[in-house]
């Protein structure tokens, strides 16, 4: 309907990516390097599953802290994890909705989920262990787990099938991400047309491939969701856990984007193809996933609170009446209530050091959020009587126990996360950061907000 | 349109100038460049949004996101105070023990505070939308003009009014002119001032419409909490009237004038068994005779049936009766701590006032058919059952009201061993 106003590529506009990429993957080596080897040396000094009076009471109990090591590992992990994710989508909706606005940031995404690769490889440390046999990262692995309420738990959750998942879910996100990123910068080449061999041109075989590829990430990123984190409580049972972890990966997602063009910017690319419509676009969708979040998180608070059923309540129970009920009224005001507020009006939006601000902020307490859904779960139960031990994992034992541990592990582990994926972004920053041949970039770069 | 011979209408006062331009680029032009000389009445008419025009014609933002906040946040507190209102001030609506209400907001109070949230910002943007717009407009000067009916198609127009305190007639011709219109129309008023005024018959159709959205609720009003000795409506008679006979009425088809059928011979129907009152009723004959003291002699007093019965009161009677049959189980708990004044279950133990003082065959009849507020439980419990709690309810007395001299000697001493 509306008239399409159109503008072309500024010719002095900074779109290579250079040596920008190489920087990148230098500092984020080294930062990981760095970052790993604290993480090692401050698990020396972490608790262990157990407390005090269970190991002394029990001394065939694990007194390793290493599997705080792996918890903080996870949580760093799942943390870039969900902003590959998050970016896979961004491509996926873009092409399936022929979007027009968010041309001049696409490959930014393509980027960041490229990395999925490499986040794939990253999660080995902890896959590799729960193959040979490790039982301190998933409780599940432990002998003494059992599900009695449903027995089918114990073989969907065993190493062999688990790691087989895991295998598969990395297999398909790589080949789209891979997929879509190699067509659109064919396009950068050829322009939009058809290749050798086809009829369709790039874009329209780009369309028609998201439909059913948006049906299948859906369906591994509510999986995995299960598997990497929720399989940390193997004993809890909820249905929507895994929708909200992907309301945190969108919300990550677009924060990230507009971080990595803020930070381009910086270094003086894309200065003019992505201004304040885009920002205010992006941070509309960052409001819509932050409030998304919050709304699946209730759900999923609400409806256990009200059925008080115990296999439930157990999640809430350790997190309302310890010591991390901090946290959670944290979360509660700080990823929803502060950036609700605030992300509603649209100058927070448009100007930048704000709009900025508050992607930082929400890329941190989407940390917090994961660390909230994760570590609780560090402390396990054991039931002693003399010499018959029997380990209840998470979520048992007096809740009193349920101590927040803090260990310096918990952050080293995440930052060395984050300069893991600084450096597979260096990895895939090359070429043009812009899809210079894509039919709608001119709609893009004039896009403006009524 | 056929009258396009503008001369042969009458015209009445000028109301303005209106300009046609080929290309929304050259609309946002003019409007700029009408806005740059200082113009306020003026508006622009386009077949569809285009771009930047609000800008151009130097228009402030809207202050509508600001309303449809105020409406969002009354919706937050309106929802939040209904149902305080509803369900924890005027009516406490015990709802799974879940609190009445906490402050700010008990979690399931939340999703009809978001709905009521969505629901008024989405009322203040559409509503709104329309009253900030001047909607709906059925009528516009420019409706005179055949060349404005290119407004819907692909005509782009800008038009000044009159009334503009810069308004020249020659001199605004000039500049929108010159900032490349294809043509300019002057337009005049109808000199009849009848023809701009709203027609009458809307007027009433408006008052009637109104008045008959009303009538449901004023229906709704005069039914409330009133009695009617009218018949009901019939709105689907045949659910309220249905093809079949019930039984002992008459019917004609049939040539003894009955629609009961009578018994199929070699059938017994449920219930016709049942011929040892003592076992089934508790009494020594079913026509005048007396509740039966003793157990009747299909039911053996053996510890299996005690058990039975033990285990059946847990389940049947103890929600009310509790436990030790002291009339203090789960219900009436919390009955009492919601303050209701319910007819409380009886303490079956009182040596006075329990079923202590009851025959067997009444006690049974109780379980069976219910007593006060109680409600029978032979759809529940078969009767082999019902002796059996019967049993354990005299065993239950029994072992209530014990004295010490009830106790066997040596079991005494391990008793007092247990608690000095």
């Amino acid at each position: 309907m509306s008239a399409t106003a159109t503008a072309t590529l500024h010719p002095d506009e900074k779109f290579k990516a250079g040596k920008a990429g190489q920087s990148l993957f230098r500092l984020g080596l080294v930062g990981f390097i760095i970052f790993i080897a604290a993480s090692l040396i401050f698990s020396t000094s972490a608790a262990s599953h157990y407390t005090a009076e269970d190991l002394k009471a029990a001394p065939t109990l694990s007194a390793s802290g290493m599997g705080r090591f792996f918890y903080a590992y996870l949580i760093g992990w799942s943390w870039i994890l969900s902003i590959a994710l998050g970016s896979l989508l961004f491509v996926l909706i873009h092409h399936a909705v022929k979007a027009k606005w968010s041309v001049t940031t696409r490959r930014l995404a393509e980027i960041l989920s490229s990395t999925i690769l490499w986040i794939g490889v990253a999660g080995l440390v902890f896959v590799i262990p729960v193959l040979a046999g490790n039982k301190d990262i998933y409780y599940w692995a432990h002998p003494d787990a059992h599900f009695p309420g449903a027995p089918g738990k114990s073989g969907w959750l065993s190493p062999a099938a688990w790691a087989a998942r895991y295998a598969f879910y990395f297999i398909i996100w790589i080949a789209i991400a891979k997929w879509f990123e190699a067509k659109s910068r064919k396009m950068d080449e050829i322009g939009d047309v058809a290749e050798e061999g086809h009829t369709k041109t790039l874009s329209a075989r780009m369309r028609w491939l998201s439909y059913p590829m948006i049906v299948v990430y859906a369906l591994s990123v509510n999986y995995a969701g299960y598997d990497f984190l929720m399989g940390t409580a193997p004993k809890w049972f909820s249905t929507i856990y895994s929708v909200n972890f992907f309301g945190g990966c969108m919300m990550a997602a677009y924060a990230s984007i507009s971080l990595f063009a803020w930070m381009l910017q910086r270094s003086g690319r894309l200065t003019r193809s992505v201004n304040a419509e885009h920002y205010q676009d992006l941070g509309k969708m960052l409001f819509a996933f932050t409030f998304f979040w919050t709304y699946t998180a209730f759900s999923q608070f609400m409806l256990i609170w009200y059925a008080n059923v115990p296999e439930e309540t157990v999640f809430y129970n350790y997190r309302m009446f310890s010591e991390w009920s901090t946290v959670s009224w944290i979360l509660l005001f700080c990823q929803f209530a502060i950036p609700f507020t605030f992300l509603l009006s649209r100058w927070t939006k448009r100007i930048l050091p704000v709009f900025v601000a508050f992607c930082i902020w929400q890329m941190l307490f989407h940390w917090v959020d994961l660390y909230w859904n994760v570590m609780p779960h560090y402390h396990w139960g054991a039931d002693i009587h003399g010499s018959a031990v029997s380990v209840t994992g998470p979520l048992s034992g007096p809740v009193d126990n349920n101590t927040i541990s803090f260990n310096p592990v918990d952050v080293t582990a995440w930052l060395a996360m984050l300069f893991f994926f600084v450096a597979a972004v260096g990895r895939g920053m090359r070429g043009n950061l812009i899809p210079i041949k894509d039919p709608n970039l001119g709609a893009s770069l004039a896009h403006e907000n009524y | 349109m056929d009258t396009p011979d503008n001369t042969s209408v009458e015209n009445g006062e000028l109301y303005g100038v209106l300009a046609e331009f080929d290309t929304p680029g050259a609309l946002i032009k003019a409007a700029r460049k009408v806005r740059d000389a200082g113009y306020t009445e003026f508006d622009c008419y386009s077949p569809f949004p285009v771009h930047g025009i609000d800008e151009a014609m130097g228009i402030k933002r809207t202050i509508l996101p600001l309303l449809i906040f105020g409406g969002g946040i009354t919706g937050l507190l309106g929802g939040c105070l209904l149902q305080w209102y509803c369900n924890a001030s005027a009516w406490h609506w015990n709802v799974s023990g879940k609190p009445l209400w906490t402050f700010p907001i008990t979690p399931n109070n939340v999703p009809i505070a978001f709905e009521c949230t969505i629901l008024l910002s989405v009322f203040t943007s559409f509503f709104g939308m329309w009253i900030l717009n001047k909607l709906p407009q059925v009528w516009h000067p420019f409706f005179r003009l055949d060349r404005f009916a290119k407004v819907t198609d692909d005509g782009f127009f800008l038009g000044i009014e009159a009334k503009d305190k810069r308004f020249d007639l020659a001199e605004t011709r000039r500049l929108l002119e010159s900032a490349g219109a294809l043509e300019v129309e002057d337009c005049n008023l109808d000199p009849d001032p009848e023809t701009r005024r709203m027609p009458i018959w809307l007027y009433g159709f408006i008052i009637v419409s109104t008045v008959f959205a009303l009538v449901p609720f004023a229906l709704i009003y005069r039914a409330r909490a009133s009695h009617s000795k009218e018949p009901h409506y019939h709105i689907f008679s045949d659910m309220d009237f249905q093809a079949k006979v019930k039984s002992d009425t008459a019917f004609d088809m049939f040539p003894d004038g009955r629609a009961n059928r009578g018994e199929i011979p070699g059938t017994v129907a449920r219930g016709w068994l049942e011929d040892d009152s003592a076992y089934w009723r508790g009494l020594t004959q079913d026509q005048g005779g007396e509740w039966i003291t003793n157990f009747p002699a299909q039911v053996q007093i053996t510890p299996e049936l005690m058990k039975r019965g033990q285990q059946r009161f847990n389940i049947y009677c103890a929600p009310c009766h509790g436990y030790d049959g002291r009339g203090d189980g789960m219900i009436p708990q919390r009955v009492r701590k919601a303050g209701a004044g319910a007819l409380l279950p009886r303490n079956l133990i009182d040596p006075k006032t329990g079923v202590i003082t009851m025959p067997n065959g009444q006690v049974f009849n109780t379980i069976s058919n219910g007593y006060n507020t109680m409600m029978g439980y032979s759809a529940q419990i078969p009767a082999q059952d019902r002796w059996a709690i019967v049993a354990y309810v005299r065993a239950l007395e029994r072992a209530q009201n014990a004295a010490q001299g009830d106790v066997p000697a040596d079991k005494w001493n391990e008793i007092n061993g247990a608690t000095p």
